[in-house]
């Protein structure tokens, strides 16, 4: 019982060690669109997000609910085992966030962390020990759909925000004022992320405490799997520090990626995150907020006219993705192999090794190299996965008035250049002088001029809408040439 | 073993965020679009010149602002009109505040 406590001590200082990363590495994610688009200044939104996830963090405890009392079935596993089992794993997710974090690979620590979870407990206990149903229906099914329904979601947003901001007339559009409400709702998603991701590791931490009776309560009620008020406390305040010590990353990390963001598409996309980690944090779906912040990112850039997607790009991010769960997994699976063949041993076995990779963690952020590769944000990737026109082409409606405006002013022209000539003649019959006569002449020249080219002008804005697609069509063929000759 | 899945959560979810974002969205902008209309044009310049913020320059926002203030002398609404209109952009974005709260009220209260 001695070694399990010990152990559950452990894994507690390892959870929150996990949730320090958690909110260090997410800053970037949850502040980047409105430090790109000039919302927030970089120091304010760090401190900004680092409170709102703390606040978050007290908000819900369904997704921690989710964890302690669904994937695992704790009901079934020895409890001296459990304990270790959740220690590999989370040094599973530790590992493999260090090392897609040095690698520069798109990942996602909620997927380390079941990931890591799933692969200890099925080498250490086998297939029995994991709640597939669980597993499948608030951890694999969120993880697919949720990015998409951003996506979806951002997208219709994006068209709403433009559209109903769009003005006909060239007149001033009041589009930075989004610039305001991106404080708004860059906010919501920091208090999104608390209530999603901070819950992940108080579910890790009520687990442990379940295994050795340290969890009050009575174990047949419906809330015995609600994290104790210290857990919850503990987590928002790690996840808090976390999050305001990975500010500095935000500064240099934004370079790339987002740069074409306005402020509208910024908060569609924010507005789209924020309503979809909320919303499913409601139903306990734990779910990864990187990867909703990407599928809004890349959803409001599809908004926008003239946009078209890299799908190159796209599909090296997806199996980012779809790679950290089981990649987590060996890992986690691999740690658990020492605790099967070694027991306690196996348990300081696995300590050194989260020992060596927090230490060289600690050393590899006191490095000051940031390079593309290594220290960009995962939103700011999905940022180039769809590609934007500097200047997108007219609106349906903006082409229909310019062509009934060139209409009408051919019709114009038309009729001044008829005026001008029937003047010019009747002139000429009552013998007026040569330079009233050429005059004349001259300005029925000039408005047939014009005529043709108000005409010339209608026809082309008629050809304009004719040829759109075969516009659009041109410039995703630009792209796919553009890909392979980045291949070759 | 049995594996049920809640694929109404899943519904649930995709249409509580899409009529949340969408409502939150629609109403602010309706609100800056009453504020324009209002002959107060917003031009909010960037908080900071990152390196990352390519979208407005010093002499593209004294240029935004010329045209904002040139825009609010034409704007062909009498006073009165333009009050409204400024009314109706404050009531946009405290509907959009209150549903933004609506929403945070449910999860807590929910839960």
């Amino acid at each position: 019982m001695e070694t399990a406590a010990l152990v559950v001590v452990l894994v507690i200082a390892l959870a929150l060690f996990f949730d320090f990363t958690n909110g260090f590495h997410d800053t970037a994610n949850a502040m980047a669109t409105p430090i790109a688009t000039g919302a927030l200044k970089p120091k304010t939104a760090v401190l900004l997000a680092a409170v709102l996830n703390l606040v978050g963090a007290f908000l819900s405890t369904e997704v921690a609910k989710t964890v302690s009392g669904g994937i695992v079935n704790e009901a079934d596993i020895p409890h001296d085992l459990l304990p270790q089992l959740i220690f590999a794993g989370l040094i599973g997710a530790i590992t493999w966030n260090m090392l897609t974090w040095l690698l520069g690979l798109p990942s996602s620590s909620s997927h380390a962390l079941f990931g890591g979870l799933i692969g200890a407990t099925l080498v250490g206990f086998g297939l029995a020990g994991i709640n597939f149903g669980v597993v499948l229906s608030k951890v694999v099914l969120p993880a697919l759909i949720a990015p998409l329904t951003a996506g979806l979601i951002a997208f219709a947003a994006t068209k709403v925000a433009y559209g109903i901001t769009r003005r006909y007339d060239g007149k001033p559009d009041g589009r930075s004022g989004f610039r305001w409400g991106q404080i708004f709702t860059s906010s919501m998603v920091a208090l999104a992320h608390g209530t999603n991701d901070a819950q992940k590791t108080m579910g890790v931490i009520t687990l442990a405490l379940i295994t050795v009776g340290w969890q009050t309560g009575d174990p047949g009620s419906e809330d015995f799997h609600n994290p104790e008020f210290w857990v919850i406390v503990a987590c928002a305040f790690t996840i808090a520090l976390g999050t305001y010590l990975g500010g500095w990353r935000i500064i240099r990390t934004l370079g790339k990626g987002l740069t074409e963001v306005k402020p509208a598409q910024g908060f569609a996309a924010e507005s789209s995150t924020a309503a979809t980690i909320l919303a499913s944090s409601a139903f306990g779906f734990a779910l990864s907020t990187t990867q909703v912040a990407s599928g809004s990112v890349i959803g409001s850039g599809l908004g926008r006219r003239g946009s078209v997607v890299r799908w190159r790009t796209a599909g090296r991010i997806a199996i980012g993705w779809l790679l950290t769960l089981p990649a987590a997994a060996a890992v986690g699976a691999f740690a658990a192999l020492f605790v099967v063949w070694f027991d306690g041993w196996g348990v300081a076995i696995d300590a050194v090794i989260a020992l060596v990779v927090i230490v060289g963690l600690f050393l590899r952020s006191r490095k000051n190299a940031v390079t593309s590769a290594n220290a960009m944000s995962d939103v700011a990737e999905s940022g180039h996965v769809v590609d934007l026109p500097d200047v997108p082409g007219p609106t349906r409606r903006t082409s229909r008035i310019e062509l009934m405006r060139a209409l009408e002013r051919a019709e114009r022209k038309a009729d001044e250049a008829e005026r001008a000539a029937r003047r010019a003649k009747k002139l000429k019959k009552a013998g007026g002088t040569p330079g009233e006569i050429k005059a004349a002449r001259k300005a029925a020249d000039r408005a047939a001029r014009k005529y043709a080219e108000a005409e010339q002008a209608s026809q082309e804005w008629e050809a304009l809408s004719a040829s759109r697609r075969a516009r659009a069509q041109l410039a995703e063929w630009d792209l796919a040439i553009d890909d392979q000759e980045g291949a070759r | 073993m049995t594996v049920v899945i809640d694929w109404g959560a899943f519904f649930s979810v995709f249409v509580a965020a899409l009529i949340g974002a969408v409502a939150v969205v629609s109403l602010y902008a309706l609100g800056l679009r009453m504020l324009v209309r209002a002959g107060r044009v917003p031009v909010v310049t960037p908080a900071e010149f990152t390196d990352a913020i390519t979208v407005l320059s010093e002499k593209e926002i004294r240029h935004a602002s010329k045209q904002a203030a040139k825009a609010a002398r034409k704007s062909p609404l009498t006073a009165g009109q333009r009050n409204l209109a400024f009314i109706a952009a404050i009531g946009c974005f405290v509907l959009c505040g209150a549903a933004v709260l609506g929403g945070i009220m449910i999860i807590v209260i929910g839960h």
